[in-house]
């Protein structure tokens, strides 16, 4: 399970405008664009987006889950490359992340490289952890 | 109106978070994420912690804190300001009952096509003043909110 090339398996997670409020009100991050049509229109955004970060944490479970103690998640970086766009409706939009164990690196940590796509497009880039290896046996 | 050239480097003053058990709880709720080691004491300890832990990206609310100060000094609002990157490497998990503060610093500050780029970084530290959390980040600061257009 934990050998180069090893694959986390694909996840999907629904995020709707619920889910925005809700992540703003845990997360103190209260940017209007993440619940404000009329704030994202005027910066020259498609809609309210998803705070990167809610994105971020979706794509995290990936990784929590895998590896089963969360701290075992040590580095966990990410670019956010395209806007993730929640429209106003019962269904939101669906974010499905994967992931791949790239290296083994010299103390002990796996390298994964996780994919964050909304249909076809990539959301988050670079999104990359380093994850003590899962140890489900011990 | 672009941002003061001369901020880059600047130091901001460290910021207390103190983190609780209710909060970690919420937080885990609003990503959806029902592990245990989010809620459950005892599950926390079966893995070896002292209290229970808190998911990976919930050092963005001690960061957040430190971010709050870094935008209100360049006197950026945040409809302007896009998150470009975020990382984040643990030292040790943030756990219930941490008292934490975060010390930012603006690294660096470039201007693109007329945005600007910062590059912060918070060192996040526990009660001890033992390192926890390094967190650095990119935000892109648009202009078009600034002329008010």
């Amino acid at each position: 399970m934990t050998e180069v090339g090893a694959a986390l398996p694909e996840r999907q997670f629904q995020v709707t405008r619920t889910d925005l409020v809700r992540y703003a009100g845990a997360s103190g991050d209260f940017n209007p664009i993440h619940w404000s049509d009329r704030v994202a229109g005027a910066v020259g955004l498609p809609g309210v987006i998803a705070h990167g970060m809610l994105t971020m944490a979706l794509a995290a479970r990936l990784l929590t889950d895998w590896a089963g103690d969360p701290a075992a998640v040590v580095e966990y970086g990410v670019r956010f490359a395209r806007p993730v766009v929640v429209p106003d409706d019962d269904e939101g939009v669906t974010v499905t992340a994967s992931g791949t164990v790239t290296e083994l690196r010299g103390d002990g940590l796996l390298g994964v490289d996780v994919t964050v796509r909304v249909g076809e497009e990539k959301v988050l880039t670079q999104a990359r952890a380093f994850v003590r290896p899962p140890n489900h046996h011990g | 109106m672009a941002i003061d050239p001369s901020a880059a480097g600047r130091v901001y003053p460290p910021q207390p978070c103190d983190v609780s058990r209710e909060k970690i709880r919420e937080f885990a709720d609003s990503v959806g994420d029902p592990n245990p080691a989010y809620r459950d004491v005892e599950a926390a300890k079966a893995l070896g912690h002292s209290d229970i832990i808190a998911p990976p990206t919930f050092a963005m609310i001690p960061v957040l804190r430190g971010f709050d100060v870094l935008i209100d000094d360049l006197g950026v609002v945040y409809a302007q300001v896009i998150h470009a990157n975020q990382r984040f490497v643990h030292q040790r998990p943030i756990r219930a009952g941490d008292r934490l503060t975060t010390t930012t610093t603006l690294d660096t500050l470039r201007s693109r096509g007329g945005n600007d780029l910062l590059g912060i970084r918070c060192e996040v530290a526990g009660g001890a003043g033992e390192a926890v959390c390094t967190a650095t980040a990119t935000l892109l600061v648009r202009e078009v909110g600034a002329e008010g257009d």
